[in-house]
Formats: C-alpha cells, structure tokens, sequence
C-alpha cells in the first residue's frame, strides 16, 4: 500500500509566499534548470574540437616568424572562439521551447505560479550562463596554448645566444606582442554577439513550426545580420543612391530594422593586428548588442503572451 | 454560499484554420461548477474538447467567450495557479533531471527553499514511492514512475485544486492502482480533483460528479449515482445464502408480488484488476529487486 499524506502536512497553501508578478527565485530556477539541461546534453564536447583546432594550428605555426606566430594564432582562435559561440547560441537556444511543448513539460511549468515573462528570461539567462562558460573557457584554452607558444619562443631567443640586454629586448617584445590587453574586448564582444544571436533565437523559436525552422532562419538571419552593413553602405554612396527607387529604400529600412547589423561586431581583425579598440567603441558595440536583445526579448514576449499552447 | 473550485461560465472557444474560412469549435457555451473537495471526471471521447477546457481553465489558452475560475479568481491570471497542480497526459519532464532535482526545480518555482523545500520534497517522494528512484534521472523511469513523479510535482505547493488529464495512461493495473489511491487520499485532504480519462471503470470508482462532453457541448451532468443507478431495479448481495433459502424468496415473489421479475441470479465475481492486484502483490520481491523501467 501507498503511504498516506503526512498528517502534519498543510492541508492549504499558507506558509508559502504569495505570487510576486515577476520574482527573481523563480526566474534562477529557471536559468539553473535551463543550464543543467544543455551542460548535460553534453555541448560541451565541442570545446574538444576548439582545443584540437589550436593544437594543430599551434603545430604549423612553428615554421612562421614569431609576430606572425602569435598574430596567427590570435586570428584562428579568436575566429574559431566567434563561430562556436555564435553556432552555439544558435543550436541551444533553438530547441529549448519546442521542446519544451513538445515534451508537454511547459504545461507543468505555467501551471505553476510562473508568468510567461519569467519562463522566456529564465531560459534566455541559462542560455547566457552556458554562453559565458563556454567563452571563458575557450578563453582558458586560448591563453594556455598562447603562454606554451611564449614559452617555447622565449626558450629559443635565449638558446640562441646574444647580449644579455638585447635578448631581454626581444622577449620584452614578443610578451607586449602576445599579451595584447585588446584581447579582452575581443572576448566580450563575442560574449554579446552570442547573447544577441541566442535572443533572436529564441523570439524566432516563439513563431516557428520546428526546431529545423528555427535554426535555418537564423542561419539567413546571420548572413544577412553581416551583409547589411555593406549593403547599407553601397546604397548610400550619392551616385547609387540617386537610381535606388523607394521600393530598394524601403527593403534596405526594413532589413536594417528588423536584422542586427552583426558586422558593428566585427571588431576581431583589428584586435588580432593589434589596433587598440577604444573604450567608448567597445562599449557602444556592447550597449548596441544589449539593446538588440532587448528588443528581441520583448518581441519574443509580444508573440508567446498570447501563444494557444 | 462556498466559492467553487472550478467555476466555468459559458465558455466557447473556436480554432480558425489557418489559411482557411473554416474554424474548429472546440468548446461551446459550456457551463459547469466543481465543488470544493470534490472528485470531478470530465468524460467524453477523442476531440470533445475535454483538454481544451483543461488548458483553458489552467490559463494555457484563452477562451473565445465566457469565463472560467479558481476559487473565485480569473483562472487566466498567473496568481490564481497558486491553488493548482497539474500532470497533463503522458508527460516527459526534463529526462537528465533526477527525481529530487525535478521536484526540488518545481518547489524552486513555487518559492519554496531551504530546508522546507528538502522536506516538502522527501515527503513527496515517500507519498508516491520513488525515496529509492530519487537519484535516478527521469530518462530512466518506467511509465508508472513518470506519472507518479509527475503526480509529486503536482502536489509541491499543497494545491487546494488538483487537474489530471489521463493520470493512468499507459501505466500497468499496479502503477494505475497506486495512482488511483493517491487520488483517493488527496480527495480524503480535502483536495478538489478534475479529472480526464478514458478509463470509465476508474472514473467510477472515484468521482463523486462526472460531466460527459461530445463534440464540445455538454451532455450530461450530475452526481455519478444519480446518473448511473437503473431507477426500477434492486441488486441485493448474500452471504451463505443455501439453495432452499433462493428458492423460498423466488416462490415469495411470484406468490405476492407478480409484476416483480427475477431478472438474473449469479454468482458476483471480482474484478480482473483486483485480481491482478491480488495475484502480483502476492508474490514476494527478490532479494536486490526493484522496480524495473
């Protein structure tokens, strides 16, 4: 037989908190949960085919000049480190609401006082948390594999004999060369275009029919996101812009409304050659891709408040 | 007057086709009240609009007219799911989630934590059976062990409401028995149940009231005794009874009362799950055994 309810037990709900319209516990419930979900789906494995990709480029990299060496390596891993995580804020976000519906799991979740505000953030924030994980630990790998190639180098230049002033010159060079301060607006700057791409994601995932729907909208939405600049730009130039009908302007104002313009986080070539990216730059680009977001979330809200589930 | 449970008002709700003219009318002008502390079993076949109902009355979707409340509050407003547990039919939940995760991420949503929540969760667990299953993840629990974890999460914030849709699904007599009798002690706490199945044998076991919806409308609706009971006949059960004693009441009835008819007389037999129920719970579990998946 089945035990029967603790008698002590509450027969009413009085001792929990009353409903709070948006409560912050709630919505950390729902980003842990949200976080556990894709670390044990094991996505972390592609972190192997990061490391991997370092150690083999590392390995080619032994024939170059030492500049070219660490300017080689910033440019591969830094690259590597934008696509992952903009694939992975693409593929983790896509699935987690039709699964969600799908699995019947939603149902249990807005039986509960849950708004449906908090459930799209809480997702979203679990997304981010995964997001900034995988960032720095691909940061970790990055800085391991490039203190090894410091090494090895400073091991060569002082094996080589010299003046004791001009080798410490040399290894004070290659270090400023290496150790580049931009490096870490390199890192946040991916870190939010992740964010901004996993917000799409998931306004996108709110309207779409499928997962399969959802990531291949979001591929164009990547392409498009880095040609519209250059498009924008082209229509511009006085003497196009002249022949552009309004039916090409209009296209052009609904492309640049509706797409981020993912290109203002293009600022990696000029980190890897080493071009200081200034303070106030990185911190419009930044304010830019929150604000993508944000508007992002909100449509998503806009679409899933009045969603028949 | 007591506030009902489940308070529907002529509720109506159409499903356009997209891409069409056409629409679907799921639930029309439906009207019915579930009493506090009461077993309701909402019936009907495929399509009747038995889950619409459900999910608008738990907010998941919004009607097209009328107006549907729990305890007295717009059931479409998110505080009103304070009363509320649901396990809606042949759930999945988070499959990499253990048992105590899953419930501890439901207490978590209900604002519960700390050492209440531990509690409140390994009382659940104790209640549905699954203290052994607790470090298992739900990828690995049978069908009967998703519907009662499903039916733990349910009861995390001590609900005053709880709605079922087919809680017995595909769960084996045993799993479906256990789950049965935890309705029955949810309804002995004073806990107002809404019930959706198929399996009639079980709804009338169980439920005080039933309303039989078809192709959205309501048919029928009443107290399960008063719809069922076959007015002019009387059933009478004995024990012992010797041959002689059958044969003298049969001759009674014929002398004395000639419109009265004996219409059938035969042994009562019990039923083929409590038979199974008998049979299996009978039989010792091995040493080392548990519950398979």
């Amino acid at each position: 037989m089945i035990p029967a309810i603790s008698e002590d037990a509450p027969a009413f709900p009085t001792a929990y908190p009353r409903h709070r319209f948006f409560s912050p516990a709630r919505v950390r419930a729902l980003a842990a949960n949200t976080f556990t979900e894709l670390v044990r789906l094991k996505i972390f494995y592609f972190l192997l085919i990061f490391a991997l990709l370092l150690i083999t480029s590392s390995a080619i990299l032994i024939q170059l000049s030492f500049q070219d060496q660490f300017q080689m390596l910033k440019d591969v891993s830094l690259g590597a480190m934008s696509i992952f995580t903009s694939l992975l804020a693409i593929l983790a976000t896509a699935g987690l609401l039709p699964k969600d519906i799908e699995d019947r799991t939603l149902y249990t979740v807005l039986a509960k006082p849950v708004s449906r505000l908090e459930y799209l953030v809480g997702k979203l924030l679990g997304v981010y948390l995964l997001l900034l994980v995988s960032v720095v630990l691909m940061g970790i790998l990055f800085f391991v594999m490039l203190s090894w190639r410091v090494h090895y180098v400073t091991s060569e230049i002082r094996a080589a004999g010299g003046s004791a002033e001009a080798t410490q010159q040399q290894i004070d060079l290659l270090r400023a060369t290496a150790y580049n301060p931009n490096l870490w607006s390199g890192g946040i700057l991916i870190y939010v275009k992740a964010c901004l791409l996993a917000s799409a994601t998931l306004f996108v995932s709110t309207f779409a029919s499928s997962t399969i729907f959802t990531i291949i909208i979001m591929v164009a939405v990547y392409f498009i996101g880095n040609m519209q600049a250059t498009a924008r730009d082209y229509w511009q130039v006085p003497s196009i812009a002249g022949q552009a009908g309004w039916l090409i302007k209009a296209f052009l104002a609904f492309v640049s409304l509706v797409f981020p313009d993912l290109q203002a986080f293009n600022l990696l070539d000029e980190i890897v050659v080493g071009t200081s990216v200034g303070f106030w730059l990185l911190w419009k680009t930044v304010g830019l891709g929150v604000l993508y977001s944000l508007i992002y979330l909100s449509a998503a809200f806009f679409v899933f408040s009045d969603k028949e589930l | 007057m007591t506030t009902p449970a489940i308070a529907i008002r002529n509720l109506s709700k159409v499903f356009p086709i997209p891409f069409k003219r056409e629409r679907v009318v799921a639930v029309h002008d439906l009207s019915l009240e579930v009493a506090p502390g009461q077993v309701y079993g909402l019936l009907g076949p495929n399509g009747s609009g038995k889950s619409t109902t459900m999910k608008i009355v738990l907010g998941l979707i919004s009607p097209s007219a009328g107006r549907t409340e729990i305890f007295g509050r717009n059931s479409q407003l998110v505080d009103s799911h304070e009363e509320v547990g649901f396990l809606p039919e042949n759930p999945y939940f988070y499959k990499y989630l253990t048992g105590f995760e899953t419930l501890k991420f439901y207490a978590r949503l209900c604002g519960l934590s700390g050492q209440a929540l531990r509690d409140k969760v390994g009382e659940l667990l104790k209640l549905v059976r699954l203290e052994d299953a607790r470090d298992r993840r739900l990828g690995g629990y049978s069908k009967g062990m998703l519907q009662r974890i499903g039916l733990a999460q349910a009861l995390i914030q001590n609900p005053r409401l709880l709605v079922l849709d087919e809680p017995t699904a595909g769960v084996d007599p045993r799993g479906s028995a256990e789950i049965r009798d935890l309705i029955v002690a949810c309804k002995e706490r004073g806990i107002t149940v809404l019930l959706c199945s198929h399996l009639l044998g079980q709804v009338q076991e169980i439920c005080d009231r039933i309303g039989i919806l078809d192709r959205g409308v309501l048919v029928r609706e009443g107290k399960l005794e008063d719809l069922i009971s076959i007015e002019d006949q009387t059933e009478m059960i004995f024990e012992n009874a010797p041959p002689a004693l059958l044969a003298e009441i049969g001759k009674l009835m014929a002398a004395s009362y000639p419109e009265a008819r004996l219409l059938e007389q035969k042994k009562p037999r019990t039923t083929l799950e409590r038979y199974f129920l008998e049979v299996t719970y009978a039989r010792p579990i091995p040493d080392g055994g548990s519950e398979s998946t």
